[in-house]
Parts: C-alpha cells; structure tokens; sequence
C-alpha cells in the first residue's frame, strides 16, 4: 500500500471517528440532554439576602449511625431520642448517659425534675439517670405523638394522627384536649396533612400550636380556646409554602418564633410574635435540597439548636 | 424367522435429524405458548426511582405521551395551597390560568370543604410534563404520580422512554401487577 493511500485511510478513519463523536453529542441519551422544557424552578425562591441573615454556624456535632428523631436543650447539654434510645451528650460529644427505649422515641422535653419522651402513641418520664417514673398511653389507636411543651404542671402533647392537643397533668390524669375548633372563621381546626405538628410553651407562659395545613401560628388559653394566630403564605421568604410548614418551631426569650420548614425549601428563620420576619438563620442553601424539617431549639443564651436529619448531625446557629 | 433390517449410518442420521427438528419446533411452541399466556409484562415506571425528568411528554413514541399523572388521594393532603397545583410565586390561591402550574391545565381544582380540595386529573388533557409531580413532591406528601397507561401504551419492544430513561425508572414489570402506586386508591384507575 502506497504512503498516498494510507494517508487516504487514515483521513477516512478520523473523519468517522469525528463523526461518531458528534452523532454521540447530540445524541438522545439519558444523560445527553439540554434543558428539561418542564423544568420545575424555585430557585429565586432559595435565594435570600445576605442583609437578612443575621447568625452564622459556630459548631456541628455529628450524629453517627444513631438515627434521631426528637431533641431539647437543657442546661447546655443536649438530650436526643430517636430510634429506640434516649441520649444525653455533651455540647463537646461526649456522651452522658444511654437509655434504651422500647420504640423509637419521637420528640422529647426536658425540665428540672425530669425528662418526658413522647413514643408514637406512649407518653415517658424518666429521671435524669434514665429510670422510668411513669407512663401511659392517650386513649387512640391513631394516635401520633410529635411533640410535647409544659406549662406549670400542665403537659401538653400534640397528637398528629387525631388532629388535637391533650392535656395531662404530669402523673399522667387526663384533663382534656381541643381540637383549635371555634365559632369563627380563624378557629377551622388543626389540619395536619402529615406528621408534623408542634407546640410550644414560651417565656411569657403562652401556649402556641402549629397549623401547618394553614401555615399559621396559634395561640391557645389553658382551656384550649383559641386566643389568637398569625399566618403567611408565601413561597417568598416572608411566607411558608407547601402542605405542611413551619414543621418545627421553638421560641426565643423575647417570644420571637424560630420557624423551621421542610421540603423543597428548608429554611430557619425567625418571626416576631406577631408574625413580621425579622431575620433568617439558615438559608436553604445550608440544608439537603427537598430535605427534612430540622428540629430546632433555644437554649438560655438564644443560641439556637438544629437537628438536621439529612445530615445526620446537631448544628449549632449565633448571632453574628 | 423374518429378517432384521439392520439400521445404516445414513438412515441413522436422518431419523437423528427428524427427531431433533421435531424436539426444537415443539420446544419452541411450548416456550412461545408459555411466554404469551403466563410471562405478559408491560412497561411501567417506578415513582420512587422518577426525577420527573420531562423526558416521559418528549420521548414517547405516542403523541400525546401514553405516560400520565395519577393521582393516589389517599396520600393526598388535599391542601388550599397545593404545590402540584400552583405555579412557585403565584398570584394568589385561585384557579386562574396565571396561577396554575400545569401547562395544560389538565389538573381541576374542586372545593370539597373549607379549607379542603380536591385536584383531578384530566387525562386527555395530561402530557406527562411531571411538573406536577415535582411540585407535590417538593412540598406536598407526593400524591401525584407519573404512570404509563397500559390502554394508551403500545408495550413496544424497546421503549423508547425507558431507553433515555436518566434514572431507569421504566423497567418491564408482571402485566397482572401493571401499576406501580405509591397509596391504595387511585384515581381514574383502569377496571
């Protein structure tokens, strides 16, 4: 074969190559596709002004292989359950205590005397070396415990699965339970599309309940009489957007809310008692894309806690 | 005493050959019949494994897509502000065109009671965009979900959605368990 024809070939044999090449680029194939034309987009939704962000993360502690799914803040330790295991570890990691539940622990409450954690569908007082003092179950079998708040010696637990609060006094009598319904317009009843359904007691001794289905907050006598409420549906950082947000709410000592949301935007942020935003914790850039709720605490310094279940780890939020 | 023929080396052969040609074409009768009445698998996808990738409405070899959103009610949270109902950003939590997240409006939005609703799917209407299965997922319970219509779909050979599938989430399943649902009721559902 002459030099003339090889080069001949060899041309011949770029040119398929280079045709193959670019057949294969604008081929249809799973991953060699431009813009999808259906695109779902909320990201000039995710994007939050700096100037609104007023803490920033001073410290993580990771969770390891323990699945958690409840967490309070007590004297500067941190007190988790989660799946069948209540722990006490310190702010440095170093464990304190390990007791071994029955079921998954779904939230808990820490106060002086002792430690309350609510099982799906069972209410337990420990003392704080982990022996159990005391537990009963509420009276449904669809009951879902999702959390738990304390006023003097009234126990208030939020039950998901029958859209209502019970209350308890803490050796476990039943007193009663409401289910947010009134007379007027606002007073609809809880909605809860899914289990997420908390409560607070703050440092003015007012009960707030979560009406996630709503997005509002609201606020409850002793009796269970609605005494009043603030709502903001938004996918815009002013609001909360989807079926059931904020999931998790906790409150700073002035009686201003730490509101944490789920789905396709997780955000903390931080709303004045009457529901004006005042600041941003998290942005949803901090979290997993379409994650969970993060748990959220306050302790005595209004540093705020945050159980970030998609990355499995206690994230710790200060003012800057 | 009548004499035994004895068997050469060529008839042996060809009765050799008869019997495997005979073996073969009833093998591969039985296996065919066997294939047809009991093996029948269609198509379908598995919503966990979906990223409503958009490729469903653009892929399909019918036009309009044999894929449609289903929806499972009893997921559904039958919220006022549905996230596989409205558009991101919208104006307000009515049934204007400018609020709704489908492009074809094949979603109705019927009140059940305050401040409950109800959101139906128009399947004629449905082009398996999966906006509004990703708009429920994201802040919903993820009720609405994307599934190939056994009455629409041809069951080809090769499917040309599977075949760009980014997630393989179209795989060939047992045709008596052709649906793939994450709740128990279905809406619309195939008698």
């Amino acid at each position: 074969m002459s030099k003339k024809s090889i080069g001949i070939l060899i041309l011949v044999i770029i040119g398929i190559i280079i045709t193959i090449i670019i057949l294969d680029f604008l081929g249809n194939r799973p991953n060699n596709r431009g813009d999808n034309p259906y695109e779902y987009n909320v990201e000039e939704f995710k994007a939050v002004d700096a100037s609104l962000i007023h803490y920033k993360e001073t410290k993580n502690i990771p969770l390891g292989d323990i699945i958690a799914r409840g967490m309070d803040i007590f004297k500067g330790d941190i007190y988790i359950t989660g799946q069948n295991f209540l722990q006490v570890i310190q702010i440095n990691g170093v464990k304190k205590l390990n007791v071994e539940l029955e079921e998954t622990g779904i939230c808990l409450l820490v106060k002086e005397e002792f430690i309350i954690v609510g099982l799906q569908q069972k209410i337990i007082l420990f003392d704080h070396e982990g022996q159990i003092l005391n537990s009963w179950m509420p009276d449904k079998e669809t009951t879902y415990i999702t959390s738990l708040a304390m006023k003097d010696d009234i126990l208030y637990v939020a039950d998901a699965g029958n859209r209502r609060v019970l209350r308890y006094n803490i050796d476990g009598t039943y007193i009663g339970e409401f289910e947010g319904k009134s007379e007027s317009e606002a007073g609809h009843g809880f909605i809860i599309p899914s289990p997420h359904f908390d409560l607070v007691v703050n440092s003015y001794d007012e009960l707030w309940v979560v009406n996630p289905g709503k997005h509002a907050l609201e606020n409850y006598t002793d009796e269970g009489d609605l005494r009043g409420f603030w709502e903001s549906s938004s996918m815009k950082i002013e609001g909360f957007t989807g079926c059931c947000n904020p999931a998790e709410i906790a409150v700073l000592s002035n009686g201003s809310f730490v509101t944490a949301e789920k789905g396709g935007m997780v955000r903390i942020k931080i709303y004045s008692q009457s529901g004006q935003l005042e600041s941003v914790v998290a942005a949803p850039e901090k979290f997993v894309e379409e994650g969970k709720a993060p748990e959220v605490k306050v302790d005595e310094n209004d540093i705020i806690y945050a159980l970030d279940f998609d990355k499995k780890m206690i994230r710790v939020f200060e003012k800057k | 005493m009548a004499e035994e023929k004895k068997l050469n080396r060529r008839d042996f052969i060809q009765n050799g050959a008869r019997i495997t040609a005979g073996v073969s074409i009833v093998g591969v009768g039985v296996v065919a019949a066997t294939k047809s009445s009991k093996d029948k698998y269609v198509w379908q996808i598995d919503p966990a494994k979906c990223t409503q990738c958009g490729r469903c409405a653009t892929d399909c070899v019918k036009n309009p897509s044999a894929v449609k959103c289903v929806h499972a009610y009893d997921v559904c949270g039958y919220c006022d502000l549905c996230g596989g109902y409205f558009k991101p950003g919208m104006n307000a939590l009515q049934t204007g065109a400018e609020n709704q997240l489908c492009p074809t409006a094949a979603i109705e939005r019927r009140f059940i009671e305050e401040p409950y609703f109800e959101y139906i799917i128009d399947e004629d209407l449905c082009i398996a965009c999966g906006l509004c299965v990703k708009g429920c997922g994201a802040f919903g319970n993820g009720s609405f979900q994307l599934q190939i219509r056994h009455d629409l779909c041809d069951n080809c050979n090769e499917c040309a959605i599977a075949r760009v599938c980014p997630s393989d989430a179209i795989s060939r399943i047992p045709a008596n368990q052709a649906y793939i649902i994450k709740g128990e009721s279905v809406a619309n559902d195939e008698s």
